[in-house]
């Protein structure tokens, strides 16, 4: 009695999704200094650029993504992430990208339906 | 169907894992009454945030593994709030009280009807922390 399964069709792939962020971080923010008032601007283009390509994709999954955009002005950072999840099916990618003015870290997570 | 096998060498034989298989339950939606209360468990991280962070302070060693232990410490206390079927994925945000600015954003794609999802701050001289909840309806 054999178990037909999807394959490659329904799990995380994280390599896909971390390119995928990329992207959407370079065309939103790439060659710019922090600005206080584009900032809101910003992370809501990262994020529904992110979220948009992703659902391009197809898959039957249900996306959480998270960006975080911080001024460097000396001052450390700490983030952490614990889900309560299916471990086979549901998975998470971490982009963190910075340049002279700010650091921005982006999360997705994916979660089988 | 069972399966066993038969050493005949005397070696010792590891029998194999039966990995249950559960029904479709064909439930698309939770029941009454059973959504994420996002205003519970608002207060649920407000609490927590504030009791376990009190009187700290900020240190550069210090903080990552404290950031780790409050994420799953905040997503237990989170479980024991929300319905079953939901999973969840909590965040959590530690950073050192300076001149800077921050900004957190998040969108998701999910179910408006029955998922939905938390948030809650604190600060104090040294340090800042910013704590969010997801919860998303398994089918």
């Amino acid at each position: 009695m054999d178990d037909f399964q999807s394959g490659e069709e329904t799990s995380f792939v994280v390599d896909e999704v971390s390119s995928i962020i990329k992207e959407a971080i370079e065309s939103a923010i790439g060659g710019n200094a922090y600005q206080h008032s584009k900032v809101n601007q910003w992370t809501t283009s990262v994020v529904e650029q992110t979220l948009s390509q992703l659902t391009k994709l197809g898959k039957p999954f249900k996306y959480i993504v998270t960006c975080v955009i911080m001024q460097k002005n000396g001052a450390g950072l700490h983030t952490a992430s614990s889900c309560f999840w299916d471990n086979s099916s549901d998975g998470t990618c971490t982009v963190r990208w910075e340049n002279k003015t700010m650091y921005c870290i982006v999360s997705a997570f994916g979660l089988a339906i | 169907m069972l399966h066993s096998r038969v050493s005949f060498s005397g070696l010792p034989l590891f029998q194999p894992i039966l990995k249950t298989r559960l029904e479709n339950t064909y439930k698309m939606q939770p029941d009454e009454g059973c959504k994420f209360d996002a205003g519970r468990v608002q207060r649920v991280l407000e609490g927590a945030l504030a009791s376990a962070l009190g009187t700290t302070v900020y240190s550069p060693q210090g903080s990552a593994p404290l950031a780790q232990s409050l994420a799953e410490l905040l997503q237990s206390q989170a479980k024991e709030v929300v319905p079953p079927r939901y999973k969840l994925v909590c965040n959590v945000l530690l950073g050192q009280q300076g001149q800077q600015s921050l900004l957190v954003a998040s969108r998701a794609l999910w179910d408006p009807e029955s998922d939905s999802f938390a948030s809650a701050t604190f600060s104090n001289a040294s340090l800042f922390a910013v704590a969010t909840v997801h919860g998303v309806y398994f089918e």
